[in-house]
């Protein structure tokens, strides 16, 4: 610097060497610049210039300004984004002096020489290399990735973990791929590999997330010894290789690395620095985060927590506290804060070194928590942790008389008091109660004093008493003493129980119940009840009560819905005793009942019968009985008795309902009723909630009853037959004639009057052998035609050469000979017609006369059975049915054969074949009345007497 | 025919009992139940490193847990080989064949702990940790049955213990590569020994059967 230069000089930078660190990939410049004078410094520029691939393809040029010696050796580094290996690169620079002290013009030197850089040179012969080795980058940035192959024709393919990535070539053997900001996958770091045939080849990318600013940065002491400052470090970066924390203080120019990540710990030197600039510098490879606070020694104290918290001289209300601190420097002091727990109350104390305090005005027996906390004194910020510790204060006598109650019975006369007593609350206790004193003192005899001691937790003793007056005196004790007496009064008498019983209603709340008072010196009152009154023994509750109070809730968890309860409101006298003012009965709730009477049936009769269910209790039902619902049905019909409706059941049958609204009734006359007759029943009973739950019916039948017989059915039986009698009576000749016509007897008939054999008139019946086939004679003209009737039977041999007739009816009553035929003439028959048919025998038994008995009584009967017989001709007649027979006048050498027996009658099928060829006049058939109608109706043809 | 067969069976191993010198010494069980227990073991440790190598391989990622990458074994020449030529296996004897999974399995040894030193997360530390404990039991198992057998364990030689220090040269993506071929080589070890214990454990009985061995290299 002693020699100002005054031209320029032709300094041009020589011996540049260009070398490759792959690590980092970098080219590494070094060159001198000569012909400098020695001690002469020189301000220069060096502009460089860096091509790729070949010397023509500058990639690069910038500028780099030193100061230069003599001979001195420049450094200069060039980091490419491209890995080196992958292209030849050529440097080459020239310089120019940029010195103050030389005047202008200045002038570039020449261009050195292309220096080249070829990292392939130093490769092996592997046939796959890929660029960069390793590469640790940030997350959100780009890489450039190369390979170079030495196999051309090998196929490679290039991927970013499992991604396939496209490339650009760079030459024959060189393919770079630009990856993109490329994403963290995992502390392994992000694979990108090549593969051809061979072995694949890859680098990895340690991606790191990029370091964020450190948080909540602050600093404390415990002691003024050792600063603690603390921070959020925020996420981790994601890399094996963690960032480094340095904590720096500006003030004094020290630092320290931290060994944590999120905490720092820095001593305090002896000197009496008391503020500090701390400044916490997070670094990696990338980025340098800094956050500074000042930090004043005096005002971060955080003490340490106290020790040995230790209650002492504990008592029943008092207890003194002792407790240490660490110390703080120089003899500071801290602000000890004590709580009791539950108390509510804060104690400030100061401490140097111990603690003490006294707590006052403690509950007895109690156990207490005792915490203390303390701070710096001098300059109040954090308090410490806290610690605690549990004591219990001593045992004092308890501090309130039982609440005792008394149940008196009298067994001979004599009263035997059972003395109830309810456990002291925890307040009033002050200790455990180990057991309860019972002094008895008789008031007449107020020397003799009776002592029984009840151990706890017993809450009942006994005492049987005489007939005198008493005063007993209950006290709970516990290890300290006795609590103040309870006082019952017993007057040795029985109590007057005639007080009227009234009713209380259950609410949500319990029962609301009131009073009147009976005297104004009543020192109080006493409800008394049972908890649980359907199981035995009863479980004795009572209630205490001021005198001012005429009414009051009770209330009980016991209390369950339809259960009745009773309660019993005593008045306390000014000496302790107790009279019954008044009960009452209640529900907390009214159910309707559970169940049924058992009813029983007494009484029955025909008419009625008595129900009764005496033993059915109204007191322990589920609700207040109001009344019964008797239900009733009847098989007969669904009409209701008197005084009962008609109702439909649960079970949505029809029934009848009678309600009885006095609760004590409780029996029941079922009147009107029908005998012999089946009714069912049923009785349940009602409360406010409702009726009880429907049973079975039970069924009740009623007796007989003969007068009822005698009424309904005897009677109308007489009566009918009365006028069936009187109609028989006045009728019996319409009757006669319409059911039994009186058979005509051929004698008396008009036709004998047109006969003129006077000279014999015996000959009444035709002969068979009169009888001429096909001759036709109209009975009832005179001219010719001769019709006999007969009512004796006639042998064949006397009736032979008698004149023929042709139709005969004849009743005959023991005739025993061949069946009865019924023939008939067929007057207008042609003769062709006539070939068909013949008269023939049939053979009826007298047994069987019932075939044409009632039919032949009328025309109509008898035309009906003719029909009946054309139509069972079509099929195979019986014998004994078969008796109406046709006789055909063309049959007549058959039927002439009188003699022949009745064992070879005509064929009957033949027989049968009626055709209606005549009409039958009803004078004809018409029986004249004789003596024989009286017999059996049976009109019998007597072939032998008929078919001549 | 199956049972007649089986019954002919039973007849020749009754036959063949007298004839095993394992089973003549009265008292002494010999080396049987050793080899046995070092059979259930390799097949143990066959399913622990099924376990251990999915979770590793995914740790290193693509494409070292694909299943298809199978590369050339190439650069990882110190890991010592299971695979061999059946002839050559078959050629072995027991000494041989013992000695060599001794030596096999006191370097992989060696190498799975260069590993779990390497390894980022706490957990797979703790199976690595597990996996070389086991192993060692392994090892110590196979040296109680070549002593059983009267055979000398081998000595390692003085320099020559493997370390797992990469080069300068070694890139991470060759460590992983190494990482890779020492589970592959670990594994195939294990099948291999599994048959080799196999055949071991048949000698010392009475040749019910013959034995087939096929040995190929398998993927994970």
């Amino acid at each position: 610097f002693g020699t100002i230069l005054s031209e320029p000089l032709p300094l041009t930078p020589e011996s540049l060497k260009v070398s490759i660190n792959s690590t980092k990939q970098c080219l590494h410049l070094q060159w001198t610049v000569h012909n400098l004078d020695y001690h002469q410094e020189l301000k220069m520029v060096f502009q460089i210039q860096i091509s790729r691939l070949k010397a023509s393809n500058v990639i690069w040029m910038g500028n780099y300004s030193t100061t230069v010696k003599r001979n001195q050796v420049l450094h200069w580094s060039w980091e490419s984004e491209l890995p080196l290996e992958c292209a030849i690169h050529f440097v080459r620079m020239r310089t120019m002096v940029d010195d103050a002290r030389i005047p202008a013009p200045r002038f570039w030197s020449n261009w050195s020489s292309w220096e080249k850089a070829d990292a392939q040179n130093s490769l092996g012969d592997h046939p796959l290399y890929v660029f960069p080795k390793d590469k640790l980058v940030e997350e959100g940035s780009d890489v450039t990735i190369c390979y170079i192959s030495r196999n051309h024709q090998d196929n490679i393919s290039c991927y970013l973990e499992d991604e396939l990535t496209y490339g650009k070539q760079l030459d024959q053997n060189v393919w770079a791929f630009e990856l993109k900001n490329v994403s963290f996958h995992r502390k392994t770091g992000t694979n990108f590999y090549c593969k051809g045939q061979g072995v694949p080849e890859g680098v990895v990318l340690f991606v790191s997330k990029v370091l964020e600013e450190p948080k909540d940065f602050s600093c404390e002491t415990r002691d003024l010894k050792t600063v603690t400052c603390t921070w959020d470090p925020g996420s981790d970066t994601g890399l094996i290789q963690l960032p480094s924390y340095t904590l720096f203080d500006s003030f004094s120019g020290k630092k320290t690395l931290c060994k944590h990540r999120n905490r720092c710990d820095w001593q305090v030197t002896q000197d009496s620095q008391e503020v500090y600039n701390f400044t916490l510098v997070a670094e990696n490879y990338f980025r340098k985060r800094s956050v500074s606070i000042l930090f004043n020694l005096i005002h971060g104290v955080h003490p340490l927590a106290p020790y040995n918290l230790f209650p002492k001289s504990v008592s029943a209300t008092n207890v003194t506290m002792t407790w240490k601190v660490s110390s703080i420097g120089h003899n500071s002091a801290l602000l000890c804060q004590l709580q009791l727990l539950g108390e509510g109350k804060q104690h400030n104390i100061s401490v140097r070194v111990n603690g003490e305090y006294l707590l006052s005005e403690l509950k007895p027996d109690t156990e207490y928590m005792a915490r203390v906390r303390c701070a710096y004194a001098d300059h109040f910020w954090k308090w410490s942790e806290l610690i605690s510790q549990n004591f219990t204060t001593a045992e004092a006598a308890p501090s309130e008389a039982p609440d005792v109650w008394r149940d008196v019975t009298f067994v001979s006369g004599h009263p035997t008091v059972t003395l109830f007593w309810k456990p002291l609350s925890k307040v009033h206790t002050n200790g455990k109660i180990l057991f309860y004193n019972v002094v008895v003192e008789n008031l007449d005899e107020p020397s003799s004093l009776e002592v029984l001691s009840v151990p706890a937790p017993a809450n009942s003793t006994k005492v049987t008493l005489n007939q005198s007056s008493y005063q007993i005196y209950v006290t709970a004790h516990n290890s300290v003493g006795p609590s103040p007496a309870s006082a019952v009064a017993i007057s040795g008498h029985p109590e007057n129980e005639n007080v009227e019983e009234g009713r209380v209603n259950g609410t949500e709340d319990g029962f609301h119940m009131s009073w009147k008072p009976q005297s104004r010196n009543a020192t109080g009152y006493v409800v008394e009840w049972c908890d649980d009154p359907q199981n035995l023994p009863c479980v004795l509750r009572w209630k205490n009560l001021g005198p001012t109070n005429t009414g009051t809730v009770i209330s009980s968890d016991a209390f369950r819905p339809g259960v009745r309860y009773n309660f019993r409101i005593y008045e306390i006298s000014a000496k302790r005793m107790a009279h019954l003012l008044e009960k009452k009965a209640g529900y907390l709730k009214e159910l309707a009942p559970s169940y049924n009477p058992e009813v029983a049936t007494i009484n029955l009769t025909s008419h009625s019968f008595t129900l009764s269910w005496k033993d059915y209790s109204t007191e322990s039902q589920t609700g207040f009985i109001q009344g019964y619902y008797v239900y009733l049905k009847s098989k007969t019909g669904e009409k209701c008795h008197r005084e009962f409706e008609k109702t439909i059941l649960p079970d949505n049958s029809v029934g009848c309902k009678y309600t009885i609204d006095n609760p004590d009734q409780k029996t029941f006359v079922v009147k009107d009723l029908q005998p012999e007759s089946v009714y069912e029943f049923f009785v349940t009973p009602y409360t406010s909630a409702g009726e009880g739950p429907l049973d079975d019916f039970t069924k009740v039948t009623t007796p007989d009853d003969y007068s009822h017989i005698l009424i309904h059915i005897i009677l109308p039986m007489i009566f009918c037959v009365l006028v069936v009698m009187i109609t028989c009576y006045l009728k019996s000749q319409w009757l006669k004639d319409k059911c039994y016509p009186d058979i005509p007897d051929p004698y008396k008939s008009s036709v004998l009057s047109l006969i003129k054999f006077k000279e014999n008139p015996r000959i009444t019946i035709m002969n068979v052998n009169d009888c001429v086939p096909d001759a036709i004679e109209v009975v009832n003209k005179p001219e010719g035609s001769k019709i006999q009737f007969t009512g004796t039977r006639k042998s064949p041999t006397e009736t032979k050469g008698t004149k023929p007739v042709y139709l005969d009816l004849l009743p005959t009553e023991n005739y025993s000979g061949p069946g009865p035929c019924i023939c008939f003439e067929n007057f207008t028959y042609n003769q062709a017609a006539s070939d068909l048919g013949y008269c023939g025998h049939f053979p009826v038994t007298p047994q069987a006369p019932h075939c044409q008995l009632g039919p032949l009584t009328s025309p109509e009967n008898l035309l009906k059975t003719l029909e009946q017989n054309y139509m069972n001709s079509l099929g195979e007649i019986p014998a004994g049915e078969a008796n109406l027979n046709y006789v055909s006048q063309l049959a007549s050498p058959t039927s002439g054969d009188k003699e022949s027996p009745p064992a070879n009658p005509p064929e009957p099928v033949l027989c049968s074949e009626y055709k209606m060829q005549m009409a039958i006049p009803l004078g004809l058939a018409s029986p004249a009345p004789s003596e024989n109608s009286s017999l059996s109706s049976t009109a019998l043809l007597n072939p032998s007497e008929h078919c001549h | 025919g199956d049972s007649w067969g089986m019954l002919a069976c039973l007849c020749t191993v009754l036959w063949q009992l007298p004839a095993v010198p394992a089973l003549n010494r009265t008292g002494d069980p010999g080396p049987g139940p050793s080899i046995q227990k070092t059979y259930d073991l390799t097949r143990y440790l066959e399913h622990q490193l099924r376990s251990l190598a999915g979770t590793y391989l995914n740790y290193l990622g693509p494409p070292f847990n694909e299943p298809d990458f199978n590369p050339p074994r190439l650069g990882v020449e110190t890991l010592p080989k299971a695979t061999v030529n059946l002839e050559v296996w078959r050629s072995l004897n027991d000494k041989l064949r013992l000695t060599q999974n001794y030596e096999a399995y006191s370097h992989l040894l060696c190498y799975l702990r260069g590993l779990n030193r390497q390894a980022a997360t706490a957990e797979l530390r703790r199976s690595l940790a597990h996996f070389c404990t086991s192993l060692q039991g392994l090892l110590g198992s196979i040296a109680g049955v070549m002593a059983a057998l009267g055979y000398p364990l081998p000595q390692p030689l003085p320099g020559t213990e493997p370390t797992w220090a990469p080069g300068p040269a070694h890139s991470d993506f060759l460590q992983k590569m190494d990482d890779f071929w020492l589970l592959k080589e670990l594994q195939t070890w294990l099948w291999r020994s599994a048959k080799d214990f196999n055949r071991l454990k048949k000698k010392m009985q009475p040749p019910a059967t013959a034995v087939t061995l096929h040995l190929e290299a398998r993927g994970f």
